[in-house]
């Protein structure tokens, strides 16, 4: 997967991170996005984001990865965040259990926002503190296998996984696109879901979101 | 240290240039070797000697004995020179006297004051285990660069835990709410810690409540009061956050959580907080409308933000040299917002908002807006034998007249063509009146 000029792009798709206050999803993000690590991060408090354009064969995907506050109570105010969302990475942190107790709860969150399409990835990060590990990695991936969820296991510390983990999420999405417009070229009915969001651009064309929040 | 912010947009160390509480550079695993602290104790940041338009230092010293003066004689000061204190504030309390001042403005000081022994038994007590994880999660993710809270055993993180548990637990109901780690750590910066978990208290509870509580509804409402103050003040960059899909609940939240803390160069910030601490939640939302009107309020710059990343990107990338305190503030404080303008914003969008949410409805009415009316709402405590143990006062008064049963008075009569006949002067005062300076009394819009 290449990196292109951050100008010229055919897709947009909007991927959002969710998961508890602390698993990693900040640095997730700017490991993909910035290849860049901090112990120190600061918490999220509202929404964070970057970009990424990369390849997809030969289309150019600008990835727009979305972070927001893990903690219970921002739900509240971020209920927005999902919209458009066409793939989600749901993290734990691997060393903890009670972040991947609870990820049926973020599953159902996620559900109750986002378009019933979305790929979902599950993924257990902080994979360099492997002696520290409290979830093993079947049963994840039990998990994962019966809720139709992809999984990885990934370390933002050392990069392990994490390109792999969002290169992953933006083929399936690219996928299930391409695959949507091959059916509307053959019948004429407008399909709904995640069409609007990974929508395909001409060059130059601007991009109008009628989204409002 | 990872500040997200989309590739093609200003990166964040551009905004470092003056203080580093917006988001560290990259080094990977945190500072390296050892680097200067500025004169606010942030590693490696620049706010070294005060910058260009920044008040000579007798202005400065002035200053200082004003608010010593001031503060000398507090209530005083509050019952009668109120406006005096609001443009002081405005024009920024001294660095050496906050740590005396802000107490007194929030009112923490009374409530210090009223509660004796309490903090001290929250502090020693064990905190619920679950928040302790949380909040101890967050110790060195909140101010990283701040010399302060870069150990993990120093005063700074020990005292951030200390205060932000003992609020855990004084509020159960309300708990932990990540911001306020951030507004915890610049009272740390100031005060030591029960003054500063009072001051929490009061900007939790009094300034902003709804704000950090499980459900954050007053947040919500603001962030409607918000785009609807845009639409009225900055109908053209209104128009394109709506065009660009643009929520103000995509930025508001860092903004008003945090007091702006993560949001300003440092000096700003502490500003903004003198301001806020004597005039309330007026001031965040005059912040946010400069913030705005800074990023978007040319037709060029919005014609350069095609898209909501971009939007979002500039909101967050607006030159430094643009928010220094001496330039900043002053836009802040000629917005043309009122108390009254925003009151009666809150109220329509209050009436406005979706019954269906979920959580409580918020009660902006519970909001004090800023010292005054803390002030006063202490003193009406007090008087009414308010939580403190008095010494009764002996008050001698002239026993009580029988009311006469209700008839037509014939005493009004009299006093009727009494004023007639009396020629035109000065209303005659009356004894409580004259109590109050003319200026204090008149001063009650702002």
């Amino acid at each position: 997967m290449g990196n292109r000029n951050e100008e010229d792009y055919n897709f947009v798709f909007k991927v959002v991170l969710i998961g508890e206050s602390g698993v990693g999803k900040t640095n997730l993000l700017s490991r993909f996005t910035r290849n860049e690590f901090s112990h120190d991060s600061r918490t999220t408090i509202g929404v964070e984001f970057s970009t990424r354009t990369v390849m997809l064969g030969t289309a150019a995907v600008k990835a727009q990865i979305w972070d927001t506050a893990g903690l219970e109570r921002y739900r509240a105010i971020t209920s927005a965040y999902y919209r458009g969302a066409v793939g989600a990475l749901l993290v734990f942190d691997l060393t903890k259990h009670q972040t991947y107790a609870v990820v049926e709860r973020w599953l159902k969150e996620l559900y109750d926002h986002a378009e019933a399409t979305i790929v979902v990835m599950l993924v257990g990060n902080k994979s360099d503190l492997s002696q520290a590990r409290e979830v093993p990695t079947d049963e994840a991936r039990m998990f994962a296998e019966n809720n139709g969820l992809l999984f990885l296991e990934t370390s933002a510390l050392d990069s392990t996984n994490v390109e792999l983990a969002f290169e992953t999420v933006l083929k399936e999405i690219f996928a299930k696109v391409s695959k949507q417009s091959q059916n509307s070229s053959r019948t004429s009915a407008v399909t709904l879901g995640s069409a609007q969001a990974g929508q395909e651009l001409g060059p130059g064309e601007k991009r109008a979101c009628c989204i409002s929040l | 240290m990872a500040q997200a912010l989309g590739e093609d947009l200003v990166q964040s160390c551009e905004l470092q240039d003056d203080s580093s509480s917006l988001g560290s550079d990259s080094e990977l695993s945190g500072p390296g070797p050892y680097r200067q602290a500025d004169r606010y104790g942030f590693i490696g940041g620049s706010s070294a000697e005060p910058g260009p338009g920044h008040p000579p230092a007798d202005l400065i010293r002035q200053r200082e004995m004003k608010w010593v003066e001031m503060t000398s004689h507090w209530e005083k000061t509050m019952s009668r020179r109120y406006k005096k204190v609001k443009m002081q504030c405005r024009k920024g309390i001294p660095s050496a006297l906050r740590a005396r001042c802000w107490p007194l403005l929030c009112g923490a000081h009374v409530c210090q004051k009223n509660n004796p022994g309490t903090y001290q038994e929250l502090a020693e007590a064990p905190g619920d285990p679950q928040w302790m994880e949380t909040i101890g999660r967050d110790l060195h993710r909140q101010f990283p660069l701040h010399e302060m809270f870069v150990s993990p055993q120093g005063h700074g993180q020990q005292g951030l835990l200390q205060v932000l548990k003992a609020y855990t637990l004084y509020r159960p109901e309300q708990g932990y709410c990540q911001a306020q780690g951030p507004v915890a750590a610049v009272l740390l910066m100031h005060l030591p810690p029960e003054e500063a978990f009072w001051c929490l208290v009061q900007i939790c509870e009094v300034y902003l409540p709804g704000y950090y509580g499980p459900h954050m509804e007053a947040v919500r409402l603001d962030a409607e009061v918000f785009m609807a103050l845009l639409r009225r003040l900055l109908p053209r960059v209104h128009k394109h956050l709506q065009q660009v899909g643009v929520g103000p609940l995509l930025y508001l939240p860092e903004w008003f959580l945090c007091l702006f803390a993560r949001s300003l160069p440092f000096p700003t910030v502490l500003r903004v907080w003198d301001a806020f601490l004597s005039e309330g939640v007026k001031v965040l939302f005059r912040v946010g409308l400069t913030l705005v009107r800074l990023a978007l309020g040319t037709t060029e710059q919005r014609l350069a933000c095609s898209g909501l990343l971009e939007t979002l990107g500039a909101l967050r990338a607006i030159p430094p040299t643009q928010l220094q305190e001496e330039v900043f503030m002053p836009q802040v404080h000629s917005v043309a917002l009122s108390e009254h303008d925003l009151q009666r914003e809150i109220k329509a969008q209050l009436a406005q908002l979706p019954a269906t949410a979920s959580g409580p409805p918020p009660r902006p009415q519970a909001r004090l807006p800023g010292a005054q009316a803390i002030f006063e709402a202490q003193q009406l405590a007090v008087t009414r034998g308010g939580t403190r143990p008095e010494v009764p006062r002996i008050v001698v008064q002239p026993p009580e007249e029988p009311r006469p049963p209700r008839r037509k008075p014939q005493t009004r009569g009299k006093t009727f063509h009494g004023l007639l006949t009396r020629p035109r002067g000065p209303p005659i005062e009356s004894p409580s009146r004259s109590h109050r300076g003319s200026t204090s009394f008149l001063d009650t819009r702002f």
